[in-house]
């Protein structure tokens, strides 16, 4: 390790943006926000650096006796660095851009440190503390915007209090079973607390069922407190996953699969933006669950391929945060079918936003093209439940997720800027703006046509260019495949168009049911537990009453019981008592 | 050189007890000068010997020149120099205490320099008929004391204890007479070797004089059932004596109890009988409990806390029959801090009573608003005696209990866990009654208007639906006439404390909760004792 790489492991990055953080509140708005970018920059740089023989164990201490490791350092927590300091600092530019308060910049650094701090823990207990940090901050973030911001923060809050919660008793059974919180020490998590780590991980993931605050969230915080949110708390919650089940588990990647349908279906029923692109986090979670969940069934090339959607997928899904979030902020609109026929005056944005779409909907030369490929490829060596083509389950699930995709961008374009005459003629992006999207329009396609340096930033790189795998994602199969998928796509959009409208209408997601059943739920428990506690109360004063009265009037008991004597010992008795117990010792010590 | 120090200390007080009754002839108040000075020399004396045991370990001197065990023997090891130096100190302090408030007369200072003179010997004494020459010097002159005000309820507590105190001093001589048949010999270092080469730990005699002995014993601490006559003595006894006995009588029993069981019959008695140990963890439990629910019963103040310090020796001789190094490292404890904590009360209560003629709970009503020194003290001390930490109360309990939890861990017996649920609930009993007091100090509202106004214009107030403010404002109603602090018309009580014994109460509350931070040097300082008579 040369002296320039030792010095990069003594620095902690999550320290050097918390700093920026502060600097954001008290320095004059541009330079803040110059430092801010230059602190995520430095990250970025920093991981980017540290790929060329920095890894290991750096900043190893003691915590309360407990041995941790502040600044851990191996392939998976660098090309997690190297995208999050990376895409922070388009973020960081988007933000200046799109008149972001100070205090938005601020609170969306501190959880970009917080993030940073659980990719680099080295242990359970600082993931845990960083964990923790990370849902405080990210609901200050949603609070800060205010209105309708608030309610769904608390939501937000109660989920990610839970999920951490939960993840913590996983830490304490794990410690309890292993003795150790290192990562090194053990094998992802320990067996016994598989499940409470699932589900407390599985809520920041969003697991069906657990994903309602997602779409709930994330639609209503400033547009580049959106930006922020999209891509570090379900995305690094897929790393910690990775870091919990390193061997995967079918359950995983069926759970994938399943998510990446579920959230394809209700993102086409979407008429909110910003809500739409929520569900389709869930879906995209999906295609990474399963690319990590066949890590022992197919090998280190699934996981390589869930790494990889994870990478780009933290660049497009932001970047159409950001296309969609210039929109709103222009228009002041938030439904697509008040918009249309954007395209002619917002040119730039529709330029990015036909980038983000295509990588996310993996078109041939973008990013996501090359990811959702190898997870696809994965999932297509197993042959559990298989249906038609040759298929599993599992490759029909993502395959079916994949139309659905499609159809949903094809939707949300159409809207944003066909669909009809142009009745809104708002100005394009501002430059900052731009700026942020091109960095990461620039890497989609970067990463979709030069695929080998993707490949080259992720783990297992050896195994992927070996002669076995030999991964070529241009082959004839890939494209067809893809080819397939589009004209699906489009076919399926505009053949449903009009029952989808209608499904829109009737269908609801699961918080239907959730939001009034816990908001009922917890009031009758505060009901139950307030007059119960109340009966406990009053019982209990009544009794304590009682026995106040007696203590206090003993003779009268005595009175009133019938018996007339004086209680307390006078002389005679004292002797009484004095020989008695002598009589008593002296007969239990010789005869006992 | 410094061993001829030991018999100085029990001489000079008795001799000195001649003085004011020979001087007072001719000088009045000859006794405060006399009694100070001597107490100053046998605290100046503590200091010297607990110096030298703690540096260069314990030593003895013979009586006379006549060599044990034929001749009687004074020892100082780190046991009896640390009851020495509680002895001191608080009889020291008891004298500011009495100089304020009373009793003065000659006939007063004598009786106390000979109970000071009785209690070092006690601490100090290598021999058991020695001891209870001591003991009886201790019961007689504390008889005496108690009377010392010369009320019929006084009279009738001292002669409730003087009766039922000669039964018990008698037990442990008839104990003493056993052994003494038994081995031969009366040197306490003596005995414990004589058992074992004539006798045995299960020789009747031995059993039956250890029996003796500690029912003699129980009486003098006054464990429950026995306590009787210690409620009366410390309710009726002058304020200044309550303070004095409550804080030094019993301890330097307990003292004794500990001394004779572990260097005369030592553990391994214990050991071998488990009846004997079982007998005084149960009646240690029972005292613990008894004591603390009497306790929060009482209204009043001194015989609430006579009550306490039953269940409180009771905690000590729990940690007698354990048998457990850290157990009896926490009664040892307990017991200093104890003999402090109640010193400093019992200094209080008086003070009070003296300042505002509060007697009773009711009417400590708002007096941290007048004294608030006085009534923090209070506090503080009451916090200790619960065992909240830091203080020396929660050492010692902390030990007793450990200690329990340990023995009940190596035999597995239920009686240690039980007794460490006992010495909880316990804290819970002494939480609610310190509560009481605290409560009524600090939160008990007295409406100092009304109250004025109601002694100019009593028609004012006089329908049952005006009670200006609960049970505090009518027991201030009640105390209108008799004594309260607001009205100023009644010369009896000066609504104020004398300055010096607040110091001295001030200094006892502070010394409680420093001494809390001392556990590590109560574990070094007496560790040489304790491994010893563990060995």
């Amino acid at each position: 390790m040369t002296g320039a790489t030792a010095a990069l492991t003594a620095i902690p990055p999550y320290l050097v943006v918390a700093v920026a953080s502060l600097l954001v509140l008290a320095l004059p708005r541009a330079v803040g926000h110059g430092l801010g970018a230059l602190a995520t920059a430095f990250v970025f740089a920093q991981a980017v650096l540290l790929g060329d023989g920095g890894t290991g164990a750096h900043l190893a201490t003691e915590f309360l006796g407990f041995d941790v490791v502040l600044f851990n350092v191996d392939p998976f927590s660098l090309l997690m660095g190297v995208v999050v300091g990376f895409l922070a600092t388009a973020a960081v530019l988007y933000a200046y851009g799109s008149d972001a308060p100070k205090w938005v910049t601020s609170l969306a650094l501190i959880y970009v440190a917080t993030t940073i701090g659980t990719i680099y823990a080295g242990d359970w207990l600082t993931l845990i503390f960083f964990w923790e940090l990370m849902a405080v901050t990210s609901t200050l973030l949603v609070w800060q915007y205010g209105g309708a911001a608030v309610r769904a923060g608390y939501r937000y809050a109660l989920f990610h209090g839970t999920g951490g919660t939960v993840l913590l008793a996983a830490v304490v059974v794990h410690f309890a079973n292993a003795g150790t919180f290192l990562f090194s020490a053990t094998t992802g998590i320990h067996p016994a607390a598989t499940l409470l780590a699932a589900i407390g991980i599985g809520i920041n993931c969003g697991f069906i069922f657990l994903h309602s605050w997602l779409p709930d969230t994330y639609p209503r915080p400033h547009v580049a407190a959106s930006v922020f949110l999209s891509v570090f708390t379900t995305k690094t919650a897929v790393y910690v996953m990775y870091r919990a089940f390193p061997e995967g588990g079918m359950w995983l990647a069926y759970l994938g699969g399943f998510m990446a349908v579920y959230g394809a279906f209700f993102a086409l029923l979407q008429y909110d933006p910003r809500r739409l692109l929520s569900y389709h986090i869930q879906a995209q979670v999906g295609y990474m669950l399963a690319g990590l969940g066949l890590a022992t069934a197919v090998g280190e090339f699934a996981v390589t391929g869930g790494f990889a959607h994870l990478f780009n997928n933290v660049l497009y899904k932001s970047l159409l945060f950001m296309a969609v979030g210039v929109v709103i902020y222009r228009t002041g609109l938030e439904d697509i079918r008040e918009m249309g026929g954007l395209w002619r005056v917002m040119p730039v944005t529709f330029l990015v936003y036909v980038v983000g779409a295509a990588s996310i909907t993996a078109v041939p030369g973008f990013n996501g093209f090359i990811s959702k490929g190898m997870v696809l490829d994965s999932a297509h060596e197993v042959h559990n439940y298989v249906l038609l083509l040759d298929g599993g389950l599992l490759w029909w699930l993502l395959v079916l997720g994949g139309v659905g995709t499609f159809m949903s961008f094809i939707k949300l374009g159409y809207y944003v800027f066909f669909h009809g005459s142009a009745t809104l003629s708002p100005d394009d992006a501002t430059a900052f703006q731009t700026a942020g999207m091109l960095l990461a329009a620039g890497a989609c396609v970067f990463f979709g046509v030069f695929y080998g340096q993707l490949i080259e930033l992720m783990p297992f790189t050896e195994i992927i260019r070996s002669d076995e795998v030999y991964f070529n994602p241009y082959s004839t199969s890939h494209l067809t495949e893809s080819a397939a998928l589009l004209v699906a796509g489009f076919v399926g959009f505009f053949a449903l168009k009009r029952p989808l409208g209608w499904l829109a209408h009737h269908m609801r997601d699961v918080d239907a049911v959730l939001f009034p059943a816990a908001f009922y739920a917890g009031r009758w428990s505060v009901w139950g537990v307030t007059e119960g506690w109340a009966a406990v109360d009053r019982a209990t004063m009544r009794f304590v009453a009682g026995a106040k009265w007696v203590a206090m009037n003993p003779r009268q008991l005595l009175a009133n019981a019938g018996v007339d004597a004086e209680i307390r010992a006078g002389i005679g008795r004292s002797v009484l008592f004095l020989t008695l117990t002598a009589a008593v010792t002296l007969f239990a010590l010789l005869l006992g | 050189m410094t061993d001829v120090l030991l018999p100085l200390s029990i001489a000079v007080p008795i001799v000195a007890a001649t003085l004011p009754l020979a001087l007072g002839l001719r000088y009045d108040d000859v006794g405060w000068p006399v009694a100070a000075v001597t107490t100053l020399g046998v605290v100046g004396s503590a200091a010297a010997v607990a110096l030298e045991v703690y540096t260069a370990g314990p030593f003895d001197h013979e009586l006379g020149g006549f060599a044990p065990p034929i001749g009687i023997e004074l020892v100082a090891d780190e046991l009896s120099a640390a009851v020495f130096l509680l002895v001191a100190l608080v009889s020291a302090a008891t004298l500011v205490l009495s100089r304020a408030i009373g009793p003065r007369g000659n006939a007063f200072h004598s009786a106390y320099l000979l109970l000071t003179g009785g209690l070092v010997g006690v601490a100090l004494t290598g021999d058991l008929f020695n001891l209870f020459v001591f003991l009886e010097i201790v019961g007689l002159t504390t008889y005496a004391l108690i009377a010392a005000d010369r009320s019929g309820a006084s009279a009738y507590a001292s002669l409730k204890y003087l009766v039922v105190g000669t039964v018990g001093a008698s037990l442990y001589l008839v104990g003493v007479g056993y052994v003494f048949l038994a081995t031969g010999t009366l040197n306490m270092a003596d005995v414990s070797t004589q058992i074992v080469e004539q006798a045995s730990y299960t020789d009747p005699l031995i059993r039956a004089g250890y029996a003796f002995i500690v029912v003699g014993f129980a009486l003098k601490i006054a464990l429950f059932p026995v306590h009787s006559w210690q409620p009366d003595a410390y309710q009726r006894a002058p304020d200044a004596v309550t303070t004095l006995v409550a804080a030094l009588v019993s301890t330097v029993s307990a003292y004794a109890l500990i001394r004779v069981s572990y260097s005369v019959f030592t553990v391994d008695f214990l050991a071998a009988n488990d009846a004997i140990t079982t007998g005084i963890l149960v009646v240690s439990g029972v005292s613990i409990l008894a004591g603390s629910a009497l306790a929060v019963m009482q209204s009043d103040l001194k015989r609430m806390f006579a009550y306490s310090s039953v269940a409180q020796f009771g905690m000590i001789a729990a940690a007698v029959g354990i048998a457990d190094e850290t157990a009896l490292l926490g009664g040892v404890v307990h017991l200093v801090g104890h003999g402090l904590m109640k010193f400093g009360l019992f200094c209080g209560l008086a003070l009070l009573a003296a300042g505002y003629g509060a007697r009773r709970v009711e009417d400590l009503a708002s007096l941290a608003r007048d004294a608030p020194f006085a009534a923090g003290a209070l506090a503080v001390l009451g916090l200790s005696l619960v065992g909240i930490p830091p203080s020396v109360g929660f050492l010692g309990k902390w030990y007793i209990a450990l200690g329990a939890v340990r023995s009940a861990g190596a035999t597995g017996g239920v009686v240690g866990i039980g007794l460490a649920a006992v010495i909880l609930a316990s804290t819970l009993f002494t939480l609610a009654y310190v509560a009481r007091v605290i409560e009524q100090l600090y939160f008990a509202g007295v409406d100092r208007e009304a109250a004025a106004h109601g002694v100019t214009a009593p028609g004012d107030r006089g329908g049952p639906g005006d009670g200006t403010d609960r049970d505090a404002g009518s027991a201030v109603a009640d105390g209108g006439d008799g004594g309260n602090a607001g009205d100023g018309v009644d010369a009896a009580v000066p609504g104020t404390v004398p300055t010096a014994p607040l110091v001295v109460l001030v200094v006892a509350a502070l010394v409680t909760v420093g001494l809390g931070f001392a556990g590590a040097g109560f574990e070094t300082l007496l560790d040489p004792y304790l491994s010893e008579v563990f060995a």
